[in-house]
């Protein structure tokens, strides 16, 4: 790593987070150049959301705008969303189709394969302009069943060396062969630092949610997978709802797809990706760290190609009251991503207890509810900051 | 095409009224008590964009009146201390009213939602359109669909109350 980046001593005990990293510009700043531009694959978009040739979604890696372009050959490309002329925004809509992106500043033009196709006045430019030159700067791609990554460093690792251990949990939760249908986002602002986000989106101790006790549901049999770069994957049994009176219309929560026994999906992607599969919800949230007080989200919802009508009915009312940022069972966990946030405010430490099975090194066992399970996360994200744990020597930055 | 009368415009915004004070106290058997007690009644906020892509998903779907009710149960119940609170002023204007199938009337109209959070400052959370069919009942207007479409295409915050 850089000399020169943010100076922060980390915790001696392993189950300890200093809860100024939640806070820090600094520290927000130097994640953008070593996590969000460095050697991570970012889950940027799904086919499904952009299947024909020609179809493109606007994104945001990290603070680089960009555009996810599905070309007239076929090739699904990531091209950074600014003109190589003067740097002007090239594409404002959030989605749409074009056989090129054209700049309004002076007009030059881009194939949706990112080649530089038109640029009047060319004779007057520089005497060493070539248009071959100036096509849209790409960022490295590769696909999992659909699922669309980008990275902007040449050394980032193969995408699926990368994904680990998640890859049986991830194929499940996007249908098996990856074939998913686009039904609609819910967009959101989280006033919380991205990494109290994808601590706490996706897989957390029962006890939060009222809803789950009240319909007397609670997971199955299950298990947490941790990598060492960072990746957790569940997997968990999904036992019918037990006081489904509770509700007038239990048919939303129902469970009509396939694989009963093994209904419910998280995987939390390093940095800040969660993709969910609970009952018949498919759901991928693609989070933006906006500033370090501010983490964006877009909670992507699917079907499956196959589904029929009634399947892909019930896919739409229960994937829009279930899970995003007013559903049923996770409206309050939105609510904590922004009490973390707010209670950071304050000296010293947060410290997982949960599974906690020793405080000087880490262990790779964790049980389904093991709050510890973010632990090798946390560790993962300590080396690529740079920052040294108190006692290993060093300044705290490297 | 007869034009709604003055009696029916009237119906019809005492409704909107009743439906935004409802909202602006945090009233949920309020809220309810503005749809009609049929079993059809319905209540979707959907993002535009998705709406304008005709993509079904919305933030809220209450396709029937069961789902109106344990929406009421889920704030009113399941999610009670679990979210800062936060209050709403409704600024509701009619901007269309014309007839609908079976004597019933469709009306649009635009909203804005102010917020303000407890010991926080005032802020926008959505502005949008409602499209709602209404029914008029012999106690009143009430919405046999409402189908509140925001503009906002990113929220601001998580949300507990309907639009």
């Amino acid at each position: 790593m850089s000399a020169g980046g943010p100076s922060l001593r980390w915790p001696a005990r392993v189950n300890e987070i200093p809860k100024e990293v939640f806070l820090r510009p600094d520290i927000f700043e130097a994640e953008l150049q070593r996590i969000f531009y460095g050697g991570q694959w970012h889950a940027l978009a799904h086919l499904g959301e952009l299947p024909e040739p020609g179809d493109f979604k606007t994104m945001v890696l990290g603070r680089m705008p960009v555009i996810v372009a599905h070309g007239d050959d076929g090739t699904v490309r990531v091209f950074v969303n600014s003109c190589t002329h003067r740097g002007n925004q090239l594409e404002t809509a959030s989605c749409g189709r074009r056989t090129e992106f054209e700049c309004p500043y002076h007009r030059w033009a881009f194939a949706n394969d990112g080649r530089l196709i038109g640029c009047p006045g060319a004779r007057e430019f520089a005497p060493d302009f070539d248009k071959a030159d100036h096509g849209l700067r790409q960022l490295r791609v590769a696909q999992f069943f659909g699922l669309i990554f980008a990275t902007a460093d040449r050394d980032t690792p193969p995408l699926e060396a990368w994904l680990g251990a998640t890859v049986s949990a991830l194929q499940d939760i996007l249908g098996g062969d990856g074939r998913l249908r686009l039904l609609g986002y819910q967009k959101v602002r989280y006033a919380s630092n991205w990494k109290a986000y994808a601590d706490n989106d996706g897989y957390h101790a029962p006890l939060l949610h009222t809803g789950f006790r009240l319909l007397q549901w609670q997971g199955g049999q299950g298990s947490q997978t941790v990598t060492d770069n960072g990746h957790l994957a569940f997997k968990v049994q999904l036992k019918p709802v037990q006081n489904a009176g509770f509700l007038r219309d239990p048919s939303l929560v129902a469970f009509k797809g396939v694989d009963p026994q093994n209904g419910s999906r998280v995987v939390q992607l390093f940095p800040a990706t969660v993709l969910t599969k609970h009952l018949d919800v498919i759901n991928l949230r693609f989070a933006i760290p906006t500033s370090v007080d501010e983490t964006e989200v877009h909670y992507a919802y699917f079907a499956h190609q196959d589904d029929d009508a009634e399947l892909l009915r019930h896919r739409i009312r229960q994937s829009s009251n279930l899970l995003g940022p007013c559903g049923v069972i996770s409206m309050e966990d939105a609510a904590i991503f922004q009490r973390i946030h707010v209670g950071s405010r304050s000296p010293g430490n947060a410290a997982f207890q949960k599974g906690v099975k020793r405080l000087d090194t880490l262990w790779h066992d964790f049980g389904q509810n093991d709050e510890a399970g973010n632990l090798p996360k946390w560790d993962y994200y300590r080396r690529v900051m740079g920052f040294a744990r108190a006692g290993e020597g060093g300044d705290g930055h490297a | 095409m007869a034009m709604p009368s003055d009696a029916g415009l009237g119906a019809v915004d005492a409704l909107q009224q009743a439906y935004a004070a409802a909202l602006d106290r945090a009233d949920m058997a309020g809220w309810l008590a503005c749809f009609a007690t049929t079993e059809a009644a319905g209540y979707v906020c959907i993002a535009a964009e998705n709406d304008a892509r005709d993509l079904g998903l919305a933030l809220m779907l209450d396709d029937c009146r069961a789902r109106l009710e344990d929406r009421v149960t889920f704030i009113t119940q399941v999610w009670a201390g679990t979210f800062q609170a936060y209050r709403t002023r409704h600024l509701v204007y009619r901007t269309g009213c014309r007839p609908g199938p079976d004597g019933t009337l469709d009306v649009t109209s635009n909203f804005a939602i102010m917020m303000t959070p407890e010991g926080g400052s005032t802020t926008v959370l959505a502005a949008g359109e409602y499209r709602d069919r209404v029914v008029l009942e012999a106690r009143g207007a009430r919405f046999l669909h409402k189908r509140a479409v925001y503009d906002t295409t990113v929220l601001p915050r998580y949300v507990v109350y309907p639009f």
